[in-house]
Order: C-alpha cells, then structure tokens, then sequence
C-alpha cells in the first residue's frame, strides 16, 4: 500500500475514534435497566470497544516508524489471561470455546506489552472469526529453544496458500481478503505481522486439514534466566 | 458548579449527565471562547476540558486560565482520544487525564466528588 493510501487509512481511523468512543459513552449512560437492557447494553459496550481497538492497532502502525514503542522484558501469560479474559465474552456469544494452555515454566519474553497484546488479540478474534460454530479456538504457550512461542489454532476454513506463503515469509505487505474466509479483510494478520516484525518476533501460520495456525515467537527475555537460577 | 467544554455534544451531554447523577450542576460549552466569556461570569469549581475543540484548542485554553490569578488554581480533567500523560500537563492546573475511550461515568463522578461542591 503507498503512503499516501495509508496516510488516508489513519485519518479516518482517527476520525472514526470519536464517534465510536462517544457511542460506547452513550451505552454506558443508561440507567440501571432490566436483564435483557443491561445484555443489550454489554454488547453496545463491548462492539463499540473493539472497534476502538482496531482503530488504535491502525494508528499504532504508523506510529512504528517513530520507534516510539519500548522493548521491554513482558510476561505473555499474562497478555495471553489479558486479551482472553477480554475476548471471552464474544467467544462465549458467538458459541465458540476458548482453551487456553500454558506449557512452558518462564514466559518472560523481550516485546512491547502493547504491541504483544494487539497481536494477541487480533490473532485470537481471528480464530473467534473462523473457528465453526460449537468448535474451539486453542491458545498455546510454549518454550521452542531459545524463544517463546504463543499458538493459536482454530478449526475453520483452510488457509490459502498465498497468505500461508506471506505468513511464512513473517511479513505481510498489505491487509487483503482471505478468499476462503468470508468476511475477512486480512487487517488483524496484516497488523499482527507488522507488529511482530517491530518487536523482531517470528510470526507464522500452520495449515491443517480442520484449520489453521498461527503463531508468534518471541526471544525469552534474558531476565528469564536470571529466574530460572533463582528457582533451582 | 463544573464547565464542560467538548465540541462533542453528544460526549459532552455524557459528562453532564454522570455529572448530575451524582448530584452536581455544570454547564456545556462547545468551544473555548465561549468557555473564556464564561469564567469572567463566575467561576466554575472544577473543568472538564477536551484537548481538539472547533477554534482555540484546549491548550490555547489552558494557558489563558494559568495566566490569570484567579482561574490558575481551578482544577482542569482532560477527557481526549489523545494520549497525554498527566505528569506533563500538571503546570497548566491539569489534576487528571481521561481517555475517551475507556473513562466510565464512575471516573467522572469521582472527579466531581473530589473537586466540586455539591
């Protein structure tokens, strides 16, 4: 995409966080309502704050180029307990499980919280997106060597092979549609690589016959060690 | 009595009424001058301001109040989509920052508990 398109992208997701935050203000203003006013209510709340999230993600990818984003030693279980206390909600609405697994003993990794948490979510509502009604959307953490590894798999449509390539590749130029996902822009995977790319993680995608994955690794963060010899 | 001053009608009508839900009056400015004129009528206890308004900015607002003895003590809450931090904006009389997109009517009102008289 060139400049000048993107320039375009950000003023109107800057433009668009406005209206979404006076929305969700609205929402919140109601008075103590009945059962179904204060589910209603939730759910206004909760759009309105995913959409605002989406609209920060596309700001925060400009804002990449000023390198404004510190690297930081980050515990990803805790991002991972964040974004999916966070998206439980949804999953819950939309029918869907969420399991979440950790299987490493020191999730200490080098990344920018922020950043970390944006992938995170965008590949999990991915998954929300495409994991079947009644199926299950996986999150993995794991250690792989010298890194730490967040997987998360849903049992949705296969990936296509051009996307597969890009995510094999770690980068993805542009958000496109993914033919085999319908309703998918491609914004969550472009910005979760973006994102990835700054905090110098590896980001990858696994097809499966039932599904997908994706992934992001990150380097353990140093400090990690450090507690590795404390607790031995 | 707390100022409002928000471009954002709508948002501003939000404040106003977390405002008076808990019991204090305030009135709603859509711009700083307007906001300007007013302080020469009376001052308010408390001020929440937004920082991108029509006109003069919320800054431009800012600097007029600390210039003048008596308006530079009145305590101002930023309520923006912007991010500030209020470490950097406490010379201008700033006691707090609220992100539009994440403040509850409960962070108005407690703002309003500390600073404004009912």
């Amino acid at each position: 995409m060139d400049s000048g398109g993107f320039d375009g992208i950000l003023v109107a997701a800057h433009e668009l966080k406005g209206p979404l935050a006076t929305l969700r203000q609205l929402a919140l203003s109601f008075d103590e309502m009945d059962a179904e006013g204060e589910r209603i209510r939730g759910e206004m709340v909760e759009v309105s704050e995913r959409a605002i999230r989406q609209v920060n993600d596309l700001a925060k990818v400009r804002r990449l180029e000023d390198g404004l984003f510190e690297m930081e030693p980050v515990a990803v279980k805790s991002v991972c307990d964040e974004v999916s206390r966070e998206l439980s909600y949804l999953f819950r609405e939309n029918g869907r499980e969420l399991s979440v697994c950790y299987k490493c003993r020191n999730g200490l990794v080098v990344a920018n919280r922020e950043l970390l948490h944006s992938v995170v979510y965008n590949f999990l509502l991915n998954a929300m997106h495409y994991a079947g009604e009644g199926t299950e959307a996986r999150l993995t953490v794991r250690e792989v060597r010298d890194k730490v590894r967040v997987d998360i798999r849903d049992f949705g449509p296969a990936l296509p092979m051009g996307i597969w390539r890009e995510m094999k590749r770690g980068f993805i130029e542009r958000p496109k549609a993914i033919a085999m996902r319908p309703g998918s822009s491609g914004l969550g995977l472009f910005i979760a690589s973006r994102f990835s790319r700054y905090m110098n993680a590896n980001v990858g995608a696994v097809r499966h016959r039932d599904g997908t994955s994706f992934y992001v690794e990150l380097l353990k963060s140093k400090q990690a060690s450090l507690f590795d010899d404390f607790y031995n | 009595m707390i100022f409002i001053i928000d471009d954002d009608m709508v948002m501003a009508r939000c404040v106003a009424r977390a405002c008076e839900k808990a019991g204090f009056s305030s009135r709603i400015f859509g711009d700083a001058i307007l906001a300007m004129e007013a302080l020469s009528e009376g001052l308010p206890e408390m001020i929440f301001l937004d920082v991108m308004l029509t006109g003069p900015d919320g800054f431009t607002f800012l600097n007029e109040m600390i210039s003048y003895s008596d308006t530079m003590k009145i305590p101002v809450v930023i309520i923006s989509s912007l991010e500030f931090r209020e470490e950097d904006l406490r010379e201008y009389g700033v006691v707090g920052v609220l992100d539009k997109s994440k403040m509850t009517p409960e962070d108005v009102k407690g703002y309003a508990e500390k600073y404004a008289r009912r």
